[in-house]
């Protein structure tokens, strides 16, 4: 399993398309920073497919304002919870 | 030639001209570069990571995605205050045999971009071949 | 494990420096080792050791000279990505006839071959960039 991380907005930038194009079937993708709005349910469009395997940090969505209105498909991790995907994962790849 | 399923509800106008080429070969370090040239210098900056690595006698391969293709564009040159690009640099790739060079396919037609029309011999890959890539070396970086 | 960080992002620019900050923290809080983190790019701008936040803001410069002091953990400047930008050491200082150095230790100037061999030598290497 490798990890993704995505930290722009799919509703600023396309470079999600890159991280999509380039996960295998049992990756994961951590959104991060900007990103966190992918899990939003208005902005959650492109990850639909990733059921599972979608994951978005805690308190970059919380200093944002955004953590209750975070999508139930998005799997909310706290940092501990970042590092341990880092540590299950073969390799973290950063799309920005 | 089923080109890949990121293709799937496009206009497949351009694809009939792009060949899809399994990477060849596994390496130590895949450089991604997403990056355009000259609004930023990561593009720049990656490809000199890639440089140095493959002078230090690492088995280097590059791939080019999303805005990264556009490095591909023949005629690039310096900007107007005579700020490099990276244009020369990719000419040197060659002499650093980094050979292993591909650009995904989607990107490409993302932009408007034709394969019979970049500054370098590259293999077009579809999505599983990009994940192939990625499971083939020891170390990815994406600029 | 052994770890590695990628930081390409400038201080109080964008959240990258802040985001690979606390993410080294809570790898060694987890028993990992942080080899070494690698200022590329507009990273390189973290090693300024004339930084001087509000004291109300978090002090990035001294976050990471901190672990390097606790922990050991390398902080490594892309020599070339640094001069350009402004970033050099006494040495440099005198090598390139400025008056003042904007480098110091615990950061230690460097060349991109270090890069590659923290990539290549660590089990996870983690890029955070702007």
């Amino acid at each position: 399993m490798h990890l993704h991380t995505l930290n722009q907005s799919p509703a600023q930038s396309q470079v999600y398309r890159q991280a999509l194009a380039a996960m295998a079937d049992d990756d994961c993708l951590l959104l991060i920073e900007e990103a966190v709005q992918g899990a939003l349910p208005h902005l959650i469009g492109p990850f639909e497919g990733l059921a599972g395997r979608l994951y978005v940090l805690e308190e970059d969505l919380v200093a944002r304002g955004l953590l209750e209105r975070c999508d139930d498909n998005a799997r909310v991790v706290d940092v501990e919870g970042f590092v341990s995907l880092t540590e299950q994962a073969d390799k973290v790849l950063s799309w920005y | 030639m089923n080109v890949n399923k990121a293709n799937e509800g496009m206009n497949d106008s351009n694809i009939a001209h792009t060949s899809i080429t399994p990477p060849s070969a596994t390496g130590e370090l895949l450089v991604i570069l997403g990056h355009a040239p000259h609004g930023s210098s990561l593009l720049r900056e990656g490809l000199d990571m890639a440089l140095v690595a493959a002078a230090f006698g690492r088995r280097v391969s590059l791939l080019f995605m999303g805005q990264g293709c556009w490095a591909l564009q023949p005629g690039q040159g310096e900007g107007a205050l005579g700020q490099k690009g990276t244009q020369s640099t990719l000419e040197m790739l060659e002499m650093y045999d980094i050979d292993n060079i591909m650009v995904e396919a989607e990107s490409l037609e993302r932009l408007g971009l034709e394969s019979s029309d970049l500054v370098l011999s590259v293999s077009v890959v579809d999505a599983a071949s990009v994940q192939q890539a990625i499971a083939s070396h020891t170390l990815v970086m994406n600029f | 494990m052994r770890y590695g960080i990628l930081l390409l992002g400038a201080p109080y620019s964008n959240q990258a420096a802040h985001s690979a900050l606390r993410f080294a923290r809570t790898i060694i809080a987890r028993g990992h080792q942080l080899d070494s983190v690698f200022f590329y790019h507009e990273g390189v701008h973290n090693a300024a050791r004339l930084a001087a936040p509000p004291q109300d803001e978090p002090h990035l410069v001294d976050g990471w000279a901190e672990l390097q002091r606790e922990h050991g953990v390398k902080l490594d400047v892309c020599i070339a990505a640094a001069l350009r930008r402004g970033l050099m050491d006494e040495e440099q200082a005198g090598r390139h006839g400025k008056e003042g150095h904007s480098v110091e230790r615990p950061f230690e100037l460097t060349g991109l071959g270090q890069l590659v061999d923290l990539g290549l030598r660590c089990d996870r290497l983690v890029t955070f960039a702007p």
